[in-house]
């Protein structure tokens, strides 16, 4: 079995600060991460692994700093890693992302069983590139994936919707988006870093998938960002200190409830 | 836990931390090497630390005489540094409003031309400059253990487990710690660091006498932009300390529109419901200051303890199998509160030594004991012992100390020539009965001002809850009584708001830990023991 997961470098969220006056990420002291949904994408490609044997390939595109994404998957088992990087591909959309990686996904090999992704990335929100792969490769897609089940070349997965858990069956080959309801990722061992850091990573231009330029980065991308603008800040609320006396604090947002009519 | 380590991992030299003192070593090392042409060792590095830097933090105005030599003119160009000292204020602050400027500053604080800026960019900085000569940084694994032969010589470290319960069971993401060995390991752990006090503890290489701390708290404030006060510092003296408390703050401008502020105030204090976090918040509330970050916001904190000891408290710096660098040697010129030339110097003297064991390929403690000859050489060193004597006199009177520090400096440290003694900082609290604090003037919260909590928030600290605490207490009945007399101190004392006080029983939220270690030295009934959490928790600090 060979499964591609594909993972995307993205700025640290838990403590963002947009500039006032341009509203985009002030990246000053925002480290880079692996998107957290990748995380669990990534640990149920290695729990396949661990269960059947399979050849884990983790992909991404970005900078050439990105590979340090792929090195992490690779100290926590992923067999090998293939970074997207050109400059040709800066400034693609969703859209012209999906196109680059499933040229690559193309390239690496004729016949991928699995392909997953993370539910969606944390800096972008679309949740759009897992589903644009499986068009362009012309390949099943599953969304919300919290379980993967294999058997010969049938899937069952349990995913993870709003009213409840969908149990879904399938035939491979199949794109599959993960989310965090899924095994907990492992760590990276030591001895998994150091053979991961001197790991050879090759690393792909448009040229060398047999991207077709019109397709790719600004070119390819029929998004445009019109405007960029910051939510309306929300005011502080009302805080009840029930540090002192909590039942008062308690009755006072009674009251409180029951004069706006919610209780 | 019981641990399943596989096979022992491999190299020639292990550094512990990646602090400065850590990565000089690793730098000059692999430079040296290079230059003369002879063959590069596998250097390691590992560090508890989510990434490099995430758990340093400094002033920092930079000495950057441990940089000549080592780094090129080109690399000290580029230094992510934007700032070099401009303007030097040094002033007393008599009372929560009143102050005086010193109409000159003190020749021993003067750094007219030094870099300052953030010490983890420039600690991140030295480590890419490291992996590019060969060395390999391993952030995230917490060396928690020193592994020994069976003579008691120090031949690696073993690596924390991660993926534990609180409980101590194994969790389905169990990974077990691994060990490296090494032909010598250099412990740059940094300020009070675990396994350097271990060894210092078992192989008996205190210093005369016994290291003492203080407390730094700082915050990085955003200002709105002025471009003429970059390369601005300011140093004080006095408020909010008290006369008989080694205590002061600066302020430096790094950038158009960041400053730096810190209070460092020594852990000898006496009275119990001293709090350093508020001192901090009055600190900055005093109109000296407040100029300083007017119209700013908060938006980074963090906290960590500095050892003052200076030269008497300086331990053996050589053990079989393991050399002392840097802030874990309590390598601070005390009297300027500066330790990273010194920390990089001693680190550039391990080197040397380190070069010399590989070339005849011996390590053995004799050879080892070389790298001491070599840091008593320093320029460091030397500036280690004309202040000698600085530190100790503070703790009677403010006063005494500016004398003593005059005397000391003008004599060489030839005067006094005694070692002056001095406390060890948890037993210099006194019981409650002593009387209560005067209630402190309130600071009201506001941009530059956050409650301890906010600034916990902004320290990016953050631990896996379902792990062991780390913070062992190791006796409730210590607490009882502790909470009786000392009114439980550890609420206070913790800049992080770790020690909560509830219902007469003390609770531990470990996952708001700083690592400053605080805790550990000043508890009175020297109750809390600090372990090491899950490697890559603790806090992230990006430019503190």
């Amino acid at each position: 079995m060979h499964i591609i997961v594909c993972v995307k470098q993205v700025p640290d969220t838990t403590n963002v600060r947009i500039n006032p006056e341009t509203n985009t990420l002030m990246r000053e002291g925002v480290e880079s991460i692996m998107n957290p949904f990748d995380e669990y994408a990534l640990e149920e490609a290695l729990r396949l692994k661990d269960a059947h044997g399979a050849r884990v390939t983790v992909i991404t595109m970005g900078p050439p700093q990105a590979d340090v994404v792929l090195r992490e998957a690779m100290a926590r088992g992923a067999d090998d890693g293939v970074l997207l990087t050109d400059r040709a591909f800066a400034g693609a959309d969703t859209l012209a992302t999906s196109y680059a990686i499933a040229q690559a996904i193309r390239k690496l090999t004729s016949r991928a069983d699995l392909i997953l992704f993370g539910k969606q990335a944390i800096d972008g929100d679309t949740a759009q590139v897992g589903p644009g792969v499986s068009e362009f490769l012309n390949c099943a897609l599953v969304t919300y994936v919290k379980s993967i089940c294999v058997e010969g070349d049938r899937f069952t997965v349990e995913t993870q919707m709003d009213e409840g858990v969908d149990v879904i069956e399938g035939r491979l080959p199949a794109v599959m988006t993960v989310v965090k309801e899924a095994a907990v990722p492992r760590f990276a061992s030591l001895s998994g870093w150091m053979a991961a850091k001197k790991a050879a990573i090759p690393r792909w231009g448009a040229q060398d998938v047999g991207a077709a330029p019109e397709a790719c980065g600004l070119n390819g991308s029929p998004t445009k960002v019109v405007k960029i603008f910051a939510p309306p800040v929300k005011t502080g609320g009302t805080r009840m200190d029930g540090r002192e006396e909590p039942s008062a604090a308690v009755e006072q947002i009674l009251k409180l409830l029951h004069e706006k009519g919610v209780a | 836990m019981a641990n399943t380590a596989k096979q022992v991992i491999q190299t020639d030299i292990l550094c512990v931390g990646a602090g400065v003192a850590s990565l000089a070593t690793a730098l000059a090392l692999l430079r040296g090497l290079k230059a003369q042409g002879r063959p590069l060792p596998r250097v390691t590095v590992v560090e508890k630390g989510r990434s490099v830097g995430s758990h340093v933090l400094s002033g920092a105005v930079i000495d950057p005489s441990g940089f000549d030599g080592l780094l090129t003119e080109e690399e000290i160009a580029k230094m992510p540094i934007e700032a070099r000292v401009s303007s030097e204020a040094f002033h007393m602050l008599f009372d929560a409003t009143r102050a005086m400027r010193i109409p000159w500053v003190p020749p021993m604080m003067q750094a007219h031309g030094y870099p300052v800026g953030s010490l983890t960019k420039l600690t991140q900085y030295l480590a890419q400059l490291c992996e590019r000569e060969g060395a390999e940084v391993y952030t995230g694994f917490a060396a928690v253990e020193l592994v020994e032969d069976a003579k008691g010589r120090v031949i690696g470290v073993r690596t924390g487990d991660k993926g534990v319960d609180r409980e101590g069971r194994a969790k389905s993401n169990f990974t077990p710690g691994e060990e490296i060995h090494a032909k010598a390991v250099v412990l740059g752990e940094g300020a009070c660091g675990i396994l350097t006090d271990r060894l210092i503890a078992a192989k008996k290489l205190q210093g005369r006498r016994e290291q003492s701390y203080a407390i730094g708290i700082k915050e990085v404030v955003e200002v709105p932009a002025d471009e003429a006060r970059v390369g601005e510092i300011a140093h004080t003296f006095g408020y909010p300390s008290d006369w008989s408390t080694y205590g002061g703050g600066f302020v430096y401008h790094v950038s158009p529109t960041q400053v730096m502020i810190c209070f460092a105030y020594a852990l000898d204090y006496a009275h119990p419901e001293k709090d350093p976090h508020t001192l901090f918040r009055q600190f900055k509330a005093h109109p000296v200051m407040a100029a300083h970050i007017q119209g700013g916001k908060s938006v980074a904190y963090g906290a960590k303890v500095i050892p003052e000891g200076g030269y008497y408290s300086v331990p053996q710096v050589v053990a079989d199998g393991a050399l002392i660098v840097g802030d874990g040697a309590g390598l601070v010129d005390t009297l300027r509160i500066k330790g990273v030339h010194i920390a990089m110097q001693s680190g550039r003297a391990a080197a040397a030594t380190l070069a010399e064991c590989l070339a005849k390929n011996d390590f053995s403690l004799a050879a080892l004991r070389a790298y001491g000859d070599r840091l008593r050489q320093t320029e460091g060193w030397k500036q280690l012992k004309r202040v000698k004597n600085v530190r100790a006199p503070f703790s009677t009177n403010l006063v005494l100390g500016v004398m003593s520090a005059g005397c000391a400096w003008a004599t060489h440290g030839a005067l006094p020539f005694w070692p002056v003694p001095l406390e060890s900082d948890h037993e210099a609290l006194l019981p409650l009965k002593g009387g209560r604090l005067p209630p402190a003037p309130r600071v009201e919260a506001g941009p530059t001002s956050p409650d301890r909590l906010t600034d916990v928030f902004m320290s990016g600290t953050i631990h896996d809850e379902d792990q062991p605490c780390h913070l062992k207490i190791k006796d409730r009945k210590a607490c009882d009584a502790c909470i009786v007399r000392y009114g439980a101190p550890c609420q206070r004392f913790c800049p992080a708001e770790v020690y909560r006080l509830e219902e007469g029983h003390i609770h531990v939220d470990f996952s708001n830990c700083l690592h400053c270690k605080t805790c550990q030295i000043k508890d009175p009934y020297q109750n809390i023991e600090w372990t090491f959490p899950q490697g890559g928790d603790g806090p992230r600090y990006t430019r503190m």
